[in-house]
């Protein structure tokens, strides 16, 4: 008997179609939903069942929490995988579910409602015994600042209480900076956000971002599957993910699997969990817990030989969590957004054309197929490359590798980005952190522009060639006879065009 | 026949020419033996440099070729010599006149530049936000703002005419 009879995923693209494979593998039943702009979409044609939802914006469809607990009440789902992004964090969504007797396959309401307040989250984490940064001192004021910075240690951070976007925030290095920074970043915070609350935090100097994946079942058991390091980020946004992080020691990883459980402990989570932590010479300070499966939760599960998605039904239907096997090897997962990558700016587009890299140690989460349309309404991952290998320097050389193999023609993509980094002597080395990219060098290698340039020329060259010959020789064996091919590929040059 | 490529700011000069059932690519004083095989879906190539074994994507539309080489991707300028020609004549008429748009719809959320300013190539003239993100808009080349076509604020759609240069 299969543990579900039905599943709906609440969700799209490359992570939809995760959840489908696995619930096929284990002989349940899927029902996709979708939009508009997505009726051909993979996920749809994977799954058991599709329902519509409505117009292409997410409000009228993957965010409508009544349509989507509709859908799974009118298909008979006793399941629901919320995916990532989207509702998946919405304790409202668990709620519907629990109200409808449908297994939500994440956290309950609570847990979701607790890790997702900020403050809430800090104070339950330091409940937990979870290290924070240290040296959080809420409303500071001018007479209390030096004594506060002192006991934090310099160099401090002044940051706006209801600050954002960078606006408030104020590094100091020693003392005699102190007073001037907490004016300036005072008056800052005051034009900015009209509140002139300041907090001070020890500045993190070269912070890692490094994660522990933990899983809990129904009857207070948690587990952990070690860490990935995603410290490859361009605005903030992952770009390479890696595991095992160079920098933990052995005592370090314990320590940090332990504060995690501890943490999803504490709250009375169930199912998959991401604790995110910052390290910072050799120390870590909790940042948040992601409460769903994360984009990256394949370089996990490359290096561990358990599937995750499998784990979460399993214990969304009561199941007890299985111990995780021994780790192995070294997995890094590239993520391939439609962005510029001298700008970062999603590039929008048709696929014209698909070449999917293969071989040992290599697999591609994607949703993309060739003719599907980059649209400005999804996130503008296409695809997610995972490679595992016996050790790093293996697993860096396979990765490089498959990316060259990975070819996607009508968008530009991360694709350049992400071999910068992977050949950087820093990422190389080990010793990074989370301004990787916006130190090395991420223009293309000079002697690769220079065989682009031959190529471009060359293929006009014989375009034009052919196209000479096919008109000048239209009869007999003259101009034509060794090549049809290109002949061909002339007449039907002007379907091939790409917007550039 | 000659080309000359265009990429990154830097002009290459290429010459084909058949020798014997050869194709030699002249470039700088130095000459490449290549060999060029098209690969079904029309725009991949098998191509060998002096034996040397690349599989790349050229895509051609028109003057403008699309080039994935290596995992890095490029757009390069290609023109052959009548149409390097006819560009020059045309451009001495035209007084070189660029423009900025709008790669896709979005906000003008910050305008950097005025009518009459100088800029110089990677100058941000214009930051629009589109897919929640804020994209600085910068100037392809060096030249002077000569109109302002948009304004802080205003929503754009793709291809609109944001900043006229020369």
């Amino acid at each position: 008997m299969p543990l579900f009879r039905r599943i709906l995923v609440a969700n799209r693209g490359e992570i939809a179609l995760r959840v489908i494979r696995t619930a096929q593998e284990m002989g349940i039943e899927t029902v996709a939903v979708y939009s508009d702009a997505d009726r051909a979409a993979l996920h749809v044609r994977r799954a058991t069942l599709a329902v519509h939802l409505g117009g292409s914006k997410p409000a009228g469809s993957y965010l409508d929490i009544g349509k989507i607990v509709a859908a799974a009440v009118a298909t008979g789902c006793d399941a629901l995988h919320p995916g990532y992004g989207f509702l998946s964090e919405n304790e409202d969504l668990a709620e519907a579910c629990k109200q409808a007797g449908i297994e939500f396959l994440g956290p309950p309401p609570h847990a979701i409602t607790v890790m997702g307040d900020k403050v809430e989250a800090r104070k339950a984490a330091a409940k937990a015994g979870v290290p924070l940064v240290p040296g959080l001192q809420e409303d500071v004021d001018a007479a209390r600042l030096a004594a506060a910075a002192r006991q934090v240690g310099y160099p401090v951070m002044l940051k706006a209480a209801a600050g954002g976007g960078g606006k408030g925030i104020r590094i100091v290095r020693e003392e005699k900076q102190l007073v001037e920074a907490f004016e300036l970043a005072r008056a800052e915070a005051k034009s900015s956000f009209g509140d002139d609350r300041i907090y001070l935090e020890k500045f993190v100097t070269r912070p890692r971002h490094v994660e522990i994946q933990v899983m809990a079942d129904k009857h207070g058991n948690v587990v952990h599957y070690g860490e990935r390091e995603c410290s490859v980020q361009r605005r903030h946004q992952k770009l390479v993910e890696e595991s095992p992080c160079v920098a933990l020691t052995p005592e370090l990883r314990e320590q940090m699997g332990k504060a995690a459980c501890d943490l999803a402990r504490s709250v009375g989570y169930v199912g998959a969990g991401t604790v995110e932590f910052l390290w910072s010479e050799g120390r870590f300070y909790f940042m948040e817990m992601n409460t769903r499966l994360q984009v990256e939760h394949p370089v996990t599960e490359m290096r561990y030989g358990v599937d995750l998605v499998r784990e979460q039904i399993r214990v969304g239907a009561g199941e007890k969590v299985a111990p995780p096997p021994e780790p192995r090897g070294h997995a890094i997962e590239v993520r391939v957004n439609a962005e510029d990558p001298a700008t970062f700016f999603p590039s929008l587009g048709t696929l014209t054309r698909i070449n999917l890299p293969g071989g040992p140690g290599v697999r591609l989460d994607s949703a993309m197929y060739r003719g599907m349309e980059v649209t400005p309404f999804y996130d503008s991952m296409l695809a997610k490359l995972i490679v595992h290998g016996a050790d790093r320097e293996q697993a860096i050389a396979r990765c490089v590798r498959a990316l060259r193999e990975l070819r996607l023609v009508g968008v530009a993509t991360s694709l350049p980005t992400a071999l910068a980094a992977l050949r950087s002597a820093e990422f190389a080395g080990g010793d990074y952190d989370t301004g990787i990219l916006e130190r090395i060098d991420r223009k293309a290698p000079a002697a690769t522009a220079e065989l682009a340039a031959l190529a471009a020329a060359a293929a006009r060259f014989l375009l034009a060639e052919r196209a000479g010959a096919a008109s000048a020789a239209p009869a007999g064996k003259g101009g034509r006879d060794d090549t049809p091919r290109w002949a061909a590929s002339v007449r039907g040059q002007r379907q091939w065009r790409t917007a550039p | 026949m000659k080309y000359v490529t265009k990429l990154d700011g830097v002009e290459r000069e290429f010459e084909f020419v058949r020798e014997g059932g050869k194709l030699i690519a002249r470039s700088g004083g130095r000459d490449q033996q290549l060999d060029l095989a098209l690969v079904g879906d029309g725009a991949t190539f098998s191509l060998l440099v002096d034996g040397r074994s690349y599989d790349v994507v050229a895509d051609v539309d028109r003057e403008k070729v699309f080039a994935q080489v290596l995992g890095q991707r490029f757009v390069v300028g290609v023109e052959d010599e009548r149409e390097r020609a006819a560009h020059a004549v045309a451009g001495n008429k035209a007084g070189g006149k660029r423009e900025l748009r709008a790669a896709m719809p979005g906000i003008v959320i910050d305008v950097k530049v005025a009518s009459g300013d100088e800029v110089e190539e990677g100058r941000t003239l214009v930051v629009l936000e589109a897919m929640k993100m804020q994209n600085p808009l910068a100037a392809e080349q060096k030249g002077k703002v000569t109109r302002v076509l948009c304004i802080k604020g205003e929503a754009v759609a793709a291809g609109a005419l944001l900043v006229e240069l020369e």
